[in-house]
């Protein structure tokens, strides 16, 4: 379920137990991706952000401004582990750099992304295409 | 082997498609990959020879060169595009994810500190698994299954 709600291999999520959360900018949408839990994301981007379980709600680790501050600690639902997985640390490194022949868009990228801390408006004036 | 067709799409269903073939699989470490994806990295492989057979993605200019697709119905991020160089699928997206094991990582210089580790990330031990199983056995999965339906979501369901 993780999987597919984050396209990915696995979804790192923290619990915010009886820490003090509000949401401080828009409000996400959910799909109750089962009789028991509901999926925050964002209906403009699609960002996945939150968990929502009837023991509570957990956050998308990486949504974090500074995700490194939050290290998992413990490695759930493990029968559903892709046999690659735990080779990933592994692989082959490549350079974005070596790309840029490839795909030369790489050199005049302008990132649309918010940046990682509060802003007072957003999005910026900006030029899209 | 790869299974043919070559199929996938998002949790909810909504939006599905078919693949005539893939291209290189690999994990991006770019901190714009992470947010999309609500993830350490994104896993992604070129999808060649895309139809989309059931519904549309939403799209999210994430640069002035890119666009990302998602289901705006369940939010779960799809695609990351370019209209010249084509687009790239998110691999947990796949019915089957093993047939795009990830060949090589890129964008290091945003790869995150937790990352080397994450394989050696604990498991639940026995008295944790026990609860888990508790509140599994009571799981009505409403994700759509890892292979084409006819109809979507099935009668049955009654979702909140």
């Amino acid at each position: 379920m993780c999987q597919k709600a984050s396209g990915a291999h696995s979804l790192a999520l923290v619990g915010v137990e009886d820490a003090e959360f509000e949401w401080t900018r828009g409000s996400p949408s959910w799909f109750a991706s089962s009789n028991a839990a509901k999926r925050g994301f964002c209906a403009s981007c699609g960002t996945p952000l939150a968990y929502d379980a009837p023991d509570g709600l957990a956050l998308c680790v990486v949504t974090f401004d500074e995700p490194d501050l939050i290290t998992p600690i413990i490695a759930y639902g493990a029968e559903g582990k892709r046999s690659w997985a735990d080779g990933l640390s592994k692989l082959a490194e490549h350079h974005t750099i070596d790309d840029l022949e490839d795909a030369p868009f790489l050199a005049t990228l302008v990132s649309y992304q918010h940046p990682d801390h509060d802003t007072e408006n957003w999005p910026k004036q900006r030029e899209i295409e | 082997m790869i299974a043919i067709p070559i199929t996938g799409g998002c949790q909810c269903g909504a939006v599905r498609y078919v693949c005539e073939s893939l291209g290189r699989p690999s994990i991006c470490h770019c901190r714009m990959c992470q947010k999309a994806f609500g993830n350490f990295f994104a896993p992604l492989v070129t999808g060649i020879g895309i139809t989309w057979t059931r519904g549309t993605r939403k799209f999210f200019h994430s640069s002035n060169s890119n666009t990302r697709g998602f289901c705006a119905d369940c939010g779960t991020p799809l695609t990351y595009e370019h209209e010249t160089y084509g687009i790239e699928i998110a691999i947990g997206t796949l019915d089957d994810p093993d047939i795009a094991i990830p060949q090589l990582q890129v964008n290091l210089h945003s790869r995150r500190a937790c990352f080397a580790n994450l394989a050696q990330t604990p498991e639940p031990n026995e008295k944790q698994l026990e609860s888990l199983s508790k509140w599994n056995g009571q799981v009505i999965n409403y994700q759509h299954p890892d292979h084409d339906t006819t109809d979507w979501p099935p009668k049955s369901f009654s979702k909140p």
